[in-house]
């Protein structure tokens, strides 16, 4: 099948109106993506703050930058559909709805928080809504929710599966496995690759000869798209039609999203390896400014309508700090829970000494 | 009671666990049109159809991941590796995802699958197609490893593996498949996954095996009593992880004598885990050191004869290792 790219101008240049016979978005919509986006970057970028200020440890991979990407691929994702995320999707929790309580919990490692402080702070799922924990295994949350989508085909269900990864991950052997596995079942589940151009320090240039990594999709037979990532209504296009020809039985797509993390690999990285003229580009690049301009020319946004949006996030943000800097950590030995179906407590903690039958008579 | 063979067993057993329940499906390399390289899925195809019988693409990785995701979405998959010597690209599948769903998520999300795996040697299979590695996942806390050795055992242990909430990796012995017949009922029945049990009573030494060479374990015993007089009291482990300690302990106790004896090969194996738990729990119980009978610290089982058979444990090693533990 065809691999397309849409760009911005493609995509945008008159979206109000039909385009290529795609009905414009509604109001509302362009509003929920718009203010979704800016709750991801104002939370991120607390977050960002909150280690500095070291109040909590571990580290934290911001998609500051592919907010577009995130939100545009998932805003309409139902409950019952299941995210795969990478490290890098934290967000995906604030989009699905995840409560924030718990979000900043996860940060906080409090007994709180979703996993009640096992795994690292970006790492959060939450089961009610069906957003897989993930592990820090590179393109294994890609895996699992193939096979979350091959479950949904057996059990006759449209649900679907939304797998995120980063250009990085399509280097390993069992993304491919997984992408591959997808097509022969022609199953429900977005492939979204967020190509933000780096895996830690190493160039998309050294993962992969291709130019558009969406051609991938290629060699399993399934439609690859590749779409500006910073473009949120672009994003949003091209993962509805994604989205709806999973729900329908249509199989699997991939989609790249060519976007850019403003920051280091996590908090710790100071992405030296960058030339600070490709971040400024990508900074001017930036998908929320965008997207206000663009609402703008539909009357859709004004100074006061953000200052709104930040207003109530804030006060939810500030209690939601407060929540997990007040909740307690979990007890020492409830690291033995949730290994088993079973409790192995009795087992760790109470440790017999035997003697010999003959002497006990 | 049909007497039938340990392959039987497990085919039984897929067959009757997916008459149960629809949940359960089967995904593997060859599992269906063939019905599996050694027949153990055989028939599975014709009377489930393709879509509970799945002939997975050769991807041992995503064989495993699918299933892991099915399982948290609901379904009861038994996925299958084709042999042991192949799991190797699952790996992160099985030890990163498997395992330590349950715990990452703190419960909320886990994965209730039964993996087959083939494993064993002593069947001139040569490097790739006879390791044992069972150790491998015995190091994993969050997986059940189980290695059933009688045909009873086969069957009871694979219903109980499907409808256990636990992702456990079933290891059955190629050897074993066809060498050995039992009488197993035809109504439904399970059987533990807890707990080891004693295969003959003993007074006077405490003999631990799992798998084919359970099997050897009791053959040497029976030469020990009519050779020597020497009552040994052996424990089929069967399951490998986590190991039912209290019925060793409770043996060592009572003969205050212990041989151990493993396939696999003898750094860091099951065998190394029994014995210090035996010496850090019933010390005082010992009246000669713990004796090992294992294949020898190389890479895998060679394929000529003679090598071969250096490499197994045997009725032989293991009478011998028995006899120095009683002459101690
Ligand atoms: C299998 C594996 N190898 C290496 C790592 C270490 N690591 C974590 S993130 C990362 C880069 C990921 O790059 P990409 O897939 O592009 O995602 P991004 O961080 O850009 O969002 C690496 C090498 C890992 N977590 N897993
Ligand atoms: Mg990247």
């Amino acid at each position: 099948m065809a691999t397309k790219t849409k760009d911005r101008a493609e995509t945008s240049a008159a979206p109000a109106k039909a385009v290529n016979g795609t009905a414009p978005l509604p109001e509302a919509k362009l509003k929920q993506i718009y203010s979704t986006m800016l709750k991801c970057r104002t939370m991120e970028e607390k977050i960002r703050i909150l280690f500095k200020q070291g109040r909590f440890s571990g580290n934290y991979y911001a998609a500051v930058g592919q907010e577009a990407t995130e939100v545009g691929c998932a805003i309409d994702l139902r409950p019952s559909d299941t995210i795969a995320p990478s490290h890098r999707d934290f967000i995906a929790n604030l989009i699905k709805g995840t409560p924030l309580n718990l979000m900043i919990s996860q940060i906080y490692a409090r007994k709180t928080s979703p996993d009640q402080g096992r795994s690292s702070p970006a790492h959060c799922g939450y089961a009610p809504l069906n957003i897989i924990t993930p592990a820090s295994t590179i393109a294994a949350q890609l895996n699992i929710g193939t096979g979350v989508a091959l479950a949904y085909k057996m059990q006759k269900k449209d649900d679907i599966v939304m797998a995120f990864s980063g250009e990085g991950s399509t280097s390993l052997g069992f993304w491919h496995e997984a992408v591959n596995f997808a097509g022969v079942h022609n199953l429900p589940i977005v492939y979204v690759i967020q190509n933000n151009l780096w895996a830690e320090s190493v160039s998309v240039k050294l993962q992969t000869k291709v130019e558009d990594l969406s051609i991938k999709a290629q060699g399993y037979g399934i439609p690859g798209i590749t779409v500006d990532g910073n473009d949120a209504v672009a994003v949003y296009r091209v993962a509805s039609e994604a989205i709806h020809r999973a729900r329908t039985g249509g199989g699997p797509t991939l989609i790249e999203c060519k976007t850019y993390r403003w920051y280091g690999h996590s908090e710790i990285d100071p992405a030296k390896y960058r030339d600070p003229a490709e971040v400024e580009y990508w900074k001017s690049k930036d998908p929320i400014p965008f997207m206000e301009n663009y609402l703008a020319k539909y009357k859709l946004w004004s100074d006061d309508f953000k200052a709104q949006i930040l207003e109530s996030f804030q006060k939810e943000l500030d209690a939601a700090i407060e929540f997990a800097e007040k909740a307690p950590y979990a007890e020492p030995e409830e690291a033995l829970d949730h290994v088993y179906s079973f409790s192995i407590r009795d087992r760790e903690l109470n440790r017999k000494t035997w003697t010999p039958t003959v002497l006990q008579k | 009671m049909p007497l039938i063979t340990y392959i039987d067993a497990i085919n039984t057993a897929l067959n009757e666990e997916m008459k149960r329940d629809e949940k359960v499906f089967i995904i593997g390399e060859d599992v269906g049109v063939m019905g599996g390289a050694f027949k153990a899925t055989k028939g599975l195809i014709e009377e489930f159809g393709p879509d509970r019988v799945i002939d997975s693409p050769l991807a041992e990785g995503v064989i495993v991941s699918s299933s892991i995701g099915a399982a948290m979405a609901g379904m009861r998959p038994v996925p299958e590796i084709q042999f042991v010597d192949f799991v190797t690209p699952a790996m992160d599948a099985i030890t990163q995802q498997a395992a330590k769903l349950r715990y990452r998520s703190a419960g909320t999300q886990t994965c209730p699958i039964t993996l087959r795996i083939c494993y064993g040697g002593g069947v001139a299979g040569g490097l790739y197609h006879s390791q044992t590695n069972t150790t491998w996942f015995a190091h994993e806390p969050g997986l059940r490893v189980i290695a059933p050795s009688t045909p009873y055992d086969a069957k009871g242990m694979l219903k109980a593996a499907i409808r256990d909430d636990n992702p456990v990796i079933y290891f059955e012995h190629k050897k074993l498949y066809r060498s050995i017949k039992e009488e197993v009922p035809s109504e439904d029945y399970t059987v533990s996954l807890d707990k080891a049990v004693v295969r003959r009573e003993g007074s006077d030494m405490t003999a631990v095996s799992y798998g084919y060479t359970m099997q050897l374990m009791l053959q040497a015993a029976d030469k020990m009593k009519s050779e020597h007089g020497i009552n040994v009291e052996c424990i089929d482990l069967r399951t490998l992880n986590p190991i039912d300690h209290d019925t060793i302990l409770n043996s060592v106790a009572k003969t205050n004598r212990v041989v151990l004896v493993q396939e696999d090969h003898r750094t860091l194996g099951i065998s190394s885990e029994i014995s210090a738990v035996i010496a850090e729990q019933a010390f005082e119980c010992l009246d000669a050191p713990i004796l090992r009978v294992t294949a020898p610290d190389i890479p895998a089982i060679p394929f000529a004869p003679t090598l071969e058979k250096f490499y197994m444990p045997t009725v032989e090693k293991i009478q011998a290792a028995m006899e120095r533990c009683a002459q101690y």
